[in-house]
């Protein structure tokens, strides 16, 4: 740094007016001009030919931007009037239940098992109800009222004592019904069975017993549903439309219509019901424990 | 430069050209003409102007336009006109203000453009001696000088009574 002297401390004042010293020159020139109290006066003098900054406008600024002038845009409310349409709502898309391979498997036993035991049971019904016809143990446990018409016998005698009723001869009515009917529908058909086959019963007691039979008392045999009875009367050659009755009460054809045919199995329609309703409940069941979690 | 740069440089620089014009000239209507002149050749070679540099392109060709507008026809008459103008005359407000504006008159163009550059832009000697196209060391002694005149101006028993 060049030492500040009489000489030539007026080219520091004017570089100390037009800013253009350090720091250095700063300190140095005010410590000089505080040991020369005229050369601080020159200062001052200085200091009064440095223009005061104006603010000055362009009048026409204006004409001077090229096409694109700085607008500012205010911030506009525009409502959409119709933004209530635009709203969507989405579907609930159904719950997919995963089925595991040992659940799966579960239930493929237990079809498989619902299947057969359901076809053994409709074996097993069929075949009471065949042998009901003449073995009375068995129809007691069949589900199944059956009626048939046997053929005539010469025995005439009562086989069950409790049906209160002489034999009437060579045709033998048997009524079974299940003491545990826990079938409505079985029930029904078979009261509709005893109302069948009594009358014809008591019928032909009313007009043949009087002729043809001497022992029968005229009484109308009371079926109950614990009641096994069985009836003979006597054989009536002519009496074809009473063994036609009887013969459309087959419960073989009943059952039939309520068995499905599925590949080389045979079904029984209220049993496969039943396990889907079981099965429905079950993922019912799943899926509300899911919503509730 | 693009257009948005040039956009730019008209708001930023624009007062401080004109300012600069109107104080050397002290004519409104030459300085917006020149200031005018000036941002048209910055859009004409906007392609080759930076736009950091944009301001000082703006004061280069300013002052060369300022300095021919001074040299042409008759400058005393055209200084005389404004100064009885009342309508284009640069109102003063205060006296000391007025009293150094009157000194500044006494300038030539290169002093009082170099004393208009240093304190309303703040150029340094270098920056000034761009625009000019001086020298920083010419620059140095004529606004030393320019400074020296305006101080004897000031100071005169004139001005003081």
């Amino acid at each position: 740094m060049q030492n500040i002297s009489l000489h030539n401390y007026q080219d520091f004042l004017l570089r100390y007016i037009d800013e253009e010293l350090d720091l250095r020159e700063i300190e140095a020139l005010l410590a000089f001009v505080a040991l020369h109290p005229a050369i601080a006066e020159e200062l001052e003098s200085l200091q009064l030919t440095k223009l005061d900054i104006e603010v000055i406008s362009c009048p026409n600024k204006a004409v001077l931007y090229k096409n694109i002038f700085p607008v500012i845009l205010e911030p506009e409310t525009i409502v959409y009037p119709y933004k209530q349409k635009l709203f969507k709502k989405e579907k609930e898309k159904a719950p997919v239940v995963l089925l595991k391979w040992w659940a799966v498997g579960a239930a493929a036993v237990f079809l498989f098992m619902m299947v057969r035991y359901g076809m053994l049971d409709q074996k097993a019904g069929s075949t009471v109800s065949k042998n009901s016809i003449s073995k009375n143990k068995d129809a007691k446990e069949s589900p199944i009222a059956v009626v048939k018409n046997n053929a005539p016998t010469n025995n005439s005698t009562i086989n069950n004592p409790d049906a209160n009723t002489g034999s009437m001869g060579a045709t033998k009515v048997v009524a079974v019904i299940k003491n545990n009917t826990s079938n409505a529908m079985e029930y029904a058909a078979a009261q509709k069975i005893q109302h069948q086959t009594i009358p014809t019963a008591s019928t032909v007691t009313a007009h043949e017993t009087v002729q043809n039979i001497p022992s029968y008392n005229g009484d109308i045999i009371d079926v109950k549903p614990t009641i096994i009875a069985e009836i003979t009367v006597p054989s009536m050659p002519e009496n074809d439309e009473t063994t036609e009755t009887i013969e459309t009460i087959d419960t073989e054809a009943a059952s039939s219509n309520r068995s499905v045919m599925v590949g080389a199995f045979e079904i029984d329609k209220d049993k496969f019901r039943g396990f889907f309703r079981k099965a429905n409940a079950l993922f019912k069941n799943k899926e509300n424990n899911r919503n509730e979690k | 430069m693009t257009e948005k740069d040039y956009n730019e440089s008209v708001l930023l620089y624009a007062d401080n050209v004109y300012r600069f014009i109107v104080k050397n000239l002290r004519h409104t209507e030459d300085a917006e003409d020149i200031v005018q002149s000036a941002f048209e050749k910055l859009w004409i070679h906007k392609d080759n102007v930076e736009p950091l540099k944009a301001k000082s392109y703006l004061f280069t060709v300013a002052y060369h336009l300022l300095i021919d507008h001074t040299r042409k026809a008759n400058r005393i008459t055209l200084q005389e006109s404004f100064e009885n103008d009342s309508q284009t005359a640069y109102q003063e407000n205060k006296a000391l203000k007025k009293v150094l504006h009157d000194a500044l008159a006494t300038l030539n163009e290169t002093q009082r453009s170099l004393v208009l550059l240093k304190d309303y832009e703040g150029y340094s000697y270098e920056e000034i001696g761009e625009i000019t196209k001086l020298t920083t060391d010419q620059v140095r002694v004529y606004l030393h000088r320019a400074r020296l005149k305006l101080r004897n101006y000031l100071i005169s028993p004139q001005q003081v009574l």
